[in-house]
């Protein structure tokens, strides 16, 4: 982002959500309880960290001042009070913008993976031109490809793809790069601009700062304006629906629609502004990995206590460079892809939009979006119709992701093994049987592949997605089951399952619940109706 | 200025919902599928067919041309049988626009597709306002001017908003809900409960009968809505007890008429080979019976009413085993 973007987007976020508090009923009492709200928040927030960390220090010290003057505050003083928490906010999300390194990372992305992983290990530093190429060998792009490219120059595209790792953004942001296109706006936790390795990745997606632990209303909507103005100064942005990292395993269902709902915000705006290129696109992807990154840490935070998740993770394999780089050399050295898979693009309600724009009903039929927006011949916000339309996109979403979900190998033979474990084990709830194993510690390779074989069946039989990744429709299934169990005890510290002659032993059963799980809300024998409401 | 809206379908109750709107000053373009009946309500200001002794308000304008409706109104009540609902949606889906606002008032589940007729609109068309009127409302009542109420349901505030604005007077009142499904299964069940309230008035059964009917039906419609995503409190209202308790009030229902030949020991064959429509009742206690077997939803009164239409069990057999059912926790059964 250019850097007088980045201050007119800082500018506009704090003045907008001072000026809708002031809007609304009674907006100066609610100043005043914005005020302490905020201050309620950051205290606490505050009385968890490192008292001796300067920014620590100097926040309190800000909030100290701000109570001293709500005390003798009269009403015009609060809103210079708002408006200078609020701006405070502004400048941490959009971050100290160094215009050098933006040039560097706007040019130059593949160079900063090989930083990464130079970094993490200086002396094994492979050539530059060797990882680009081997990047651009391990990431496989598909699906709608050319439309994004067409829609690029005829609004705004805000990216939503499913979220399983952190790597996904890397692998997005390059994969944007490889495309032609600019770079995403990313709202990135604060954790991972922590992460000296992958803060210059952050940048390269032109990344702003979300600090998950501030729960303070005021700092949301600052957030959210954020995003808004960006939007509207017309930068494509990516949003994670899901909000997390999927726990389970499983493809998203339950999206979230806040951040979504800027796009609506924007695009209602652009109209009243008269802007030319007023359309704003939602491009729903799904990121497929044969084995992810931090499977362990997430499926271990998803079995403790389901839907009691924590929701910031900052010890997981993402924070150990060893880890990230056992990872991708397992990536290189299986001669497994990173499958990204775009999804047709949808208009700001959800319709699908061809190569040309246009917004096309379920029956293909032409549409104007701007008529959903329209009263009485102008374009009009209508906060509770607005949101309602958010949800209709969600809903078109969650359904792309469950269409262009690719399933590969390993969540395959992951629930083939899991349904036999099942089948021998009809006494054992679940949750013992991941924890035990049941009676039999190792499974025949010949009857997983008869498994793998129904389970693929099924899933051709499936009217609305998934995709199947290559390796799963070659005709030998233990083939595939081979192909899975290699990936398996490739890189996991624990191998899910490992193969001993004609018998397959089940060793990390968290994990295969977890690759399993991709074939969730397809409605497949093994997983129960209710259970899919619990995962969301 | 006020709205002017259209009413698409002249049977009873939608030329009643015509003459609601248009006794609230509106003016109303009240769309019929034979051309000849829009003009004869324009000539004779009465609906021969479905009406004919009540006068309609110089408001109410027949009109044949959808394409004109459309373009004039942006607030479109649809009111035909289930199973010509997708075709009227799939021509208004090449004349409507994003501003458009549907609302329909059709009782019943897509044959076929077991679609409920809200998700039929939104397959036809680009509409996403859509909403759902249902309650107890027998038209010949209404368009008397007896006082009534009924539930307008959507997603979309300004939808149901917009509607009362429209319907609310003296002697009508639209109350508001968000839950859709909960409306359109109330709608659509309730036609079920007045097939067998028809029988248990063909057996010469009395007011206990009737209440136990009307209770256990309420618990059915509530398992089966909540199954298919409603609120278990929409059926507390105008959409559930409301409508049913209407519906086995009332003797002349088509569903009503069916259950009574029913219980008398016609067949269903024999009763639809003299009968001009199918009843709704009839159709959508299939579709149900259908869904509760895919969903393992116990429903007895459904099951019972689908083996008397389908399976060939004679009256005196099906209520038997009805009443052979086990009885459990009264209020488990609520969901």
């Amino acid at each position: 982002m250019r850097p007088q973007d980045a201050e007119r987007a800082k500018q506009a976020a704090a003045a907008r959500v001072v000026s809708s508090y002031l809007a609304r009923e009674r907006g100066q009492h609610r100043l005043e309880v914005l005020i302490n709200d905020t201050l309620y928040h950051e205290q606490r927030r505050l009385e968890r960290e490192n008292r001796k960390d300067p920014g620590v220090r100097a926040d309190l010290s800000f909030y100290r001042g701000v109570r001293r003057a709500l005390s003798r505050a009269d009403t015009g003083e609060l809103e210079t009070l708002v408006t200078s928490m609020a701006g405070r906010f502004a400048s941490e999300i959009a971050g100290h913008f160094d215009e050098r390194v933006y040039r560097v990372a706007t040019t130059l992305v593949p160079a900063g993976l090989s930083l990464l992983l130079s970094a993490s290990e200086p002396h094994k530093l492979a050539s530059l031109s060797s990882l680009r190429s081997a990047l651009r060998e391990h990431l496989l792009i598909q699906g709608a490809v050319d439309q994004v490219r067409a829609l690029m120059s005829r609004g705004t595209l805000v990216v939503v793809p499913t979220h399983s790792s952190h790597l996904d953004s890397i692998a997005l942001g390059y994969a944007v790069y490889l495309l032609g296109m600019p770079p995403l706006l990313y709202g990135a936790g604060l954790n991972l601009f922590k992460n000296p390795l992958i803060s210059f990745f952050m940048q390269n997606l032109g990344a702003y700062r979300v600090d998950r632990k501030k729960n303070a209303s005021l700092y949301k909507d600052v957030l959210k304006e954020y995003a808004t103005a960006t939007l509207e100064l017309g930068y494509n942005n990516l949003f994670f629906p899901g909000g997390t990292r999927s726990r389970s395993g499983a493809v998203e269902q339950k999206l979230k629609k806040g951040l979504l709902g800027t796009a609506m915000t924007a695009y209602v705006r652009n109209l009243q502004a008269g802007k030319p290129n007023p359309n704003l696109y939602f491009v729903p992807c799904t990121i497929s990995y044969k084995l992810v990154l931090e499977a362990e840490t997430l499926i271990d935070d998803y079995l403790k206590e389901v839907g009691k998740s924590r929701y910031i993770i900052e010890d997981d394999e993402f924070s150990k460079p060893r880890r990230i780089l056992n990872f991708l050399r397992s990536l290189i050295s299986l001669d497994s892809r990173v499958v990204i898979t775009f999804g047709e693009v949808l208009d700001i309600v959800g319709n699908r939009v061809d190569p040309e724009g246009t917004s096309r009903d379920a029956r293909g039929r032409p549409i104007d979006p701007v008529s959903y927006v329209r009263r009485e011949g102008q374009p009009v916000h209508d906060p509770q119709r607005d949101s309602q339309y958010t949800g209709e996109v969600a809903n078109a979403v969650a359904q792309a992701f469950l269409r262009d979900n690719v399933l590969m190998s390993t969540h395959v033979v992951a629930h083939a093994l899991l349904t036999l474990l099942r089948r021998h084990n009809p006494g054992l709830d679940l949750y013992r049987l991941l924890r035990t194993g049941g009676g039999q510690p190792a499974l025949g390779a010949g009857l997983i592949a008869d498994e793998v074989d129904a389970i693929r069946k099924a899933l051709r039989e499936q009217p609305h997605g998934p995709r199947l990744s290559p390796e799963l429709l070659q005709p030998d299934a233990l083939a595939v089951v081979d192909d899975a169990l290699r990936h398996f005890q490739t890189y996991h510290s624990e191998p899910a399952a490992v193969r001993e002659g004609e018998q397959v032993r089940h060793r990390d059963r968290n994990l295969l619940y977890y690759y399993a799980n991709r074939l969730r809300h397809y409605g497949l024998p093994g997983f129960d109706r209710r259970d899919e409401v619990a995962h969301g | 200025m006020d709205e002017c809206v259209a009413v698409l379908g002249s049977g009873s109750w939608g030329t009643t919902l015509a003459k609601v709107a248009a006794d609230n000053g509106r003016t109303v373009l009240l769309w019929a599928r034979r051309p000849e009946l829009s003009e004869e309500i324009n000539r004779t200001r009465r609906n021969q067919a479905y009406l004919p002794d009540i006068s309609l308000p110089d408001g109410v304008q027949g009109c044949a041309d959808l394409a004109q409706i459309c373009a004039r109104t942006k607030l479109i009540f649809l009111v035909v049988p289930s199973h010509g609902l997708r075709e009227i949606a799939a021509k208004l889906g090449d004349l409507v626009s994003g501003e458009h606002v549907i609302v329909h008032a059709t009782k019943g589940i897509e044959r076929e597709s077991h679609k409920r007729m809200s998700e039929v609109v939104r397959e036809e068309t680009c509409v996403r306002r859509v909403g759902v009127l249902s309650g107890p409302n027998l038209a010949r009542e209404l368009a008397l001017g007896q006082p009534a109420g009924t539930l307008v349901a959507s997603r979309y505030e300004e939808v149901f908003v917009r509607c009362q604005q429209v319907l609310n007077n003296g002697y009508f009142r639209a109350y508001s809900s968000e839950d859709v499904i909960g409306a359109e299964v109330g709608g659509a069940f309730k036609n079920v409960v007045a097939l067998a309230a028809g029988i248990a008035h063909g057996l010469g059964l009395g007011d206990n009968s009737k209440a136990l009917l009307i209770t256990r039906g309420l618990s059915e419609m509530t398992r089966l809505g909540v199954a298919m995503g409603a609120e278990p409190a929409t059926f507390a209202g105008m959409a559930g007890i409301g409508d049913l308790i209407a519906t086995c009030s009332s003797t002349l229902s088509r569903n009503h008429q069916v259950g009574m030949r029913l219980a008398r020991g016609e067949t269903i064959e024999q009763i639809q080979a003299q009968m001009q429509m199918v009843a709704e009742g009839v159709k959508t206690a299939r579709a149900i019976q259908e869904f509760a077997l895919r969903h393992e939803l116990d429903l007895p009164i459904v099951r019972a009413v689908h083996r008397l239409l389908y399976e060939g069990c004679d009256v005196p057999t099906a209520l038997r085993d009805l009443m052979a059912t086990p009885t459990g926790i009264e209020r488990a059964a609520l969901g």
